[in-house]
């Protein structure tokens, strides 16, 4: 039996009697000396042995200052988050507002409920794309500097599209209380200055009254239209620190805004406009805010038998009304009142513009045609960042909220209207239905064309999905770029049926603030659906591993045209006019080689992949097994190889 | 490359069923259709106007090309001069004879069908 060698044992009896040693010598000799650690053989590998400060910790008596404390800031701040009914806070953790993130899950019993995102831009998408199902905000919470230079872009999405976000962001205000290193990095004296030309307002409370009050009116001032995101800086210590006086804290009363209505006179004034209108359209955008919207819209449009055209920044009204007019915008070349409500660009929409060498334009309507706007977007502007549009000459300009608004107008051109317009009313009606009913037959016509080609064509693509969706409770809350099928074959009718688009147009929106808006749908059962472009897929691939590890339902088809294909037609328009190289223009603009496969990304981040399906005959099949899997539950991704539009 | 392929499969398919070489309308001037598709794809007028011609979106609607009813003299007046947004090709990116070729290729695709023939249309 060989004999056992003689090894240095650094266990904890051994580590204590080695400790004081070292503390007896310690007495005579700098604590440097307990540096000179004993040499393990590698033959018999041990944890390493311990080092001063553990040593001390053993040994000397413990610091004066507190390490346990029965209250923090961010315990007060999690019961100001819960008093104002809010559901979610996605975050992506970080340690500057550790604090409140401790709070909520161990004070707030997690609630709001954290969403995990792997990404900021993810958590602020979502939260768009849940306030516009929802109705309310939901929170998020960034790192201040790095985290929320991240969030910027969704953040500016939120401004454009004029929907409610809490943005909250870590920060320490004081230096002497910033460690070395990254706290420096991730510290600003004015972190708010990052988003404050794309927010409605922002704050740094500097103590937890201050917090209560401001973060009360924060979201007073996001759910007000016209809505916005807001932003609050946290200080770390606030967060993290004992509540210095709590019997003095109070959580203020929160009571929603009344939207404004317009004002009487000049409602009745544009009653009176469209009543005596012979051909009166109604243009709109961002209308419906609530359920009660499209009603609205749908009880004046019917009361005047007129044309609505409708940009869908919101489920303003339904597809199949026979007043839809959506896909027949040279209506607007024919009216002589023109009412646009929360229009987002109404130049835009009443200009012809030629994006030619030359950048003409001219008026979509006739010279004497009477234009009237109603809605609140206006009232709240920033100067830098040129989302207002181009200025647009008005007839009669009301500021005061659509859906607000609609009601009384409505009333008062049922008063105006007699037995006679009536008449004329029902026979302008009886037009406008049956040009929708061509129209419709007309887009059905037209999705016969390419029916079995491969790439599968976008009609096809949705009609395939329609067809399998179509007897749920639907609810599709993402598109890719000029999608139109949609809105041209399916029957949108319910107000959570469509919840518009990015708003800034920057790209990266669809997939987060759709799994937001499916966040939304969970609770009331709806089957949530969107489809999205395959280049805004790949900003934010990510958002897939939060709608899996949080079991979101989502069935996200991918319309992989393999480019950024808006870009690959501006290229090619650059090169036919320099005359040079339209056959190059695939550089720099398209997503191939290697072509990337969906599905897999999917089931990598815990997803059902179906994909990619190039062959029509190979949708359905995959469209049926990607629903399973929503309704098991989860998310499911479908990449379907398709034509370019 | 099995993109290729694939086109060059579609372009012999479309040579054997008589159209590589169709006279459409009276005003066309010979073109060669399955030249026509190449040129269509590479020059990009898929783009806009999908493969199969089924239309699509620029900076605003793209018109249907499938078995067009443009006249080839309108056709070529479009891609010369367009009257909107669409781009201007020259002769310098595109012949007379490639726009015959397009014109011919876009006369030999399938214009629409009945949709009440498909079921899911009409749901």
């Amino acid at each position: 039996m060989p004999k056992r060698r003689q090894q240095p044992d650094a266990s904890r009896r051994n580590f204590l009697k080695g400790a004081g040693l070292v503390g007896a010598a310690a007495a005579v000799a700098p604590p440097v000396a307990a540096n000179a650690m004993p040499a393990v053989p590698a033959e018999k590998l041990k944890a390493a042995l311990p080092g001063p400060r553990h040593v001390a910790t053993e040994t000397m008596p413990p610091n004066s200052d507190p390490v346990n404390q029965s209250s923090s800031g961010g315990d007060f701040m999690t019961d100001v988050l819960n008093s104002l009914g809010i559901e979610y806070m996605a975050i992506n953790c970080a340690s500057s507002y550790r604090g409140l993130h401790e709070a909520v899950i161990n004070h707030g019993n997690n609630k709001p409920e954290i969403i995990t995102c792997v990404h900021e831009d993810i958590a602020v998408h979502m939260a768009q794309g849940y306030a516009k199902i929802e109705g309310k905000p939901m929170a998020m919470a960034c790192h201040g500097v790095v985290g929320l230079q991240h969030a910027t872009m969704a953040m500016y999405n939120a401004w454009c599209d004029r929907v409610p976000v809490l943005v909250m962001g870590g920060n320490i205000m004081e230096a002497d209380k910033r460690a070395p290193g990254a706290e420096w990095l991730h510290a600003g004296v004015d972190i708010g200055q990052i988003v404050r030309e794309f927010t409605k307002w922002d704050d740094q409370p500097a103590s937890l009254q201050h917090f209560a009050e401001s973060a009360v009116r924060a979201y007073k001032i996001a759910t007000t239209p016209p809505m916005g995101p807001v932003f609050l800086a946290l200080d770390a210590e606030l967060q993290e620190n004992p509540i210095p006086d709590a019997e003095s804290l109070r959580i203020p009363k929160f009571a929603p805004v009344i939207p404004p209505q317009g004002d009487s006179a000049a409602i009745a004034q544009a009653a009176k406009m469209l009543v005596e209108a012979q051909n009166p359209v109604i243009v709109c955008d961002r209308v419906a805010r609530t359920p009660a919207g499209m009603a609205n819209l749908v009880e004046l449009a019917e009361t005047l038998q007129c044309a609505v055209i409708d940009n869908a920044g919101r489920m303003n009204f339904p597809s199949r009304h026979p007043l839809n007019q959506s896909f027949r915008r040279a209506m607007i070349g024919q009216a002589d009142v023109i009412l646009a409500i929360e229009m987002n660009d109404l130049w835009g929409t009443l200009t012809h513009f030629s994006d030619r060498i030359n950048r003409r334009s001219r008026p979509a309507y006739k010279p004497d045609t009477k234009v009237i706007t109603l809605g609140v977007r206006d009232l709240y502007l920033k100067s830098n960042y040129q989302d207002f549009g181009r200025w647009q000459d008005v007839d009669l300009d009301i500021a005061g909220d659509g859906e607000a608004s609609l009601p009384a107008l409505t009333e008062a051109a049922k008063r105006l209207i007699d037995d006679g317009r009536k008449s004329a009313y029902a026979e302008r009606g009886k037009k406008l239905a049956a040009a929708h009913l061509a129209m419709v037959e007309r887009s059905k016509t037209d999705a016969t064309i390419g029916w079995d080609a491969s790439p599968i064509t976008t009609a096809r693509m949705c009609a395939e999905v329609y067809n399998q969706i179509k007897d749920e409770d639907w609810s599709v809350v993402g598109t890719s770029i000029r999608l139109s099928w949609m809105h041209r074959l399916w029957d949108f009718k319910k107000p959570h049926q469509w919840n518009g688009v990015s708003g800034g147009a920057g790209v990266g929106y669809n997939l987060p603030a759709s799994l937001g808006a499916a966040l939304a749908n969970k609770k009331h059962g709806r089957f949530t659906l969107a489809f999205g472009g395959d280049g805004d897929f790949m900003f934010n691939p990510g958002a897939l591993w939060t709608a899996a590890h949080h079991k979101i339902p989502i069935l996200y088809i991918v319309q992989n045209n393999r480019a950024y294909h808006q870009e690959y037609m501006y290229l090619i328009a650059m090169a036919a006019r320099h005359g040079r190289g339209v056959d190059k223009m695939d550089i720099g603009t398209t997503i191939k080689d290697p072509n990337i496969d969906y599905a897999t990304v999917a089931r990598g981040m815990g997803a059902h992949g179906e994909g990619p399906i190039t062959d029509p005959k190979d949708l359905a099949p995959a469209l049926t097994r990607a629903i399973a899997a929503v309704k098991a539950g989860g998310p499911a991704v479908v990449d379907v190889v398709t034509d370019p539009r | 490359m099995k993109k290729f392929k694939r086109i060059a499969v579609t372009a012999l398919a479309v040579a054997a069923l008589g159209v590589g070489s169709v006279s459409v309308a009276q005003d066309a001037p010979q073109g060669n259709a399955a030249n026509g598709k190449r040129i269509f794809l590479a020059d990009g007028c898929f783009t806009c106007h999908g493969r199969s011609g089924q239309g699509g979106a620029y900076n605003g609607p793209a018109p249907i090309l499938a078995h067009t009813a443009l006249p080839f003299d309108g056709f070529k007046g479009q891609l010369r001069n367009p009257s909107d947004d669409m781009p201007a090709f020259s002769e310098a990116v595109l012949s007379d004879k490639d726009i015959a070729d397009i014109y011919a290729f876009v006369q030999s695709l399938p214009g629409p069908t009945s949709a009440k023939d498909i079921a899911i249309l009409n749901n």
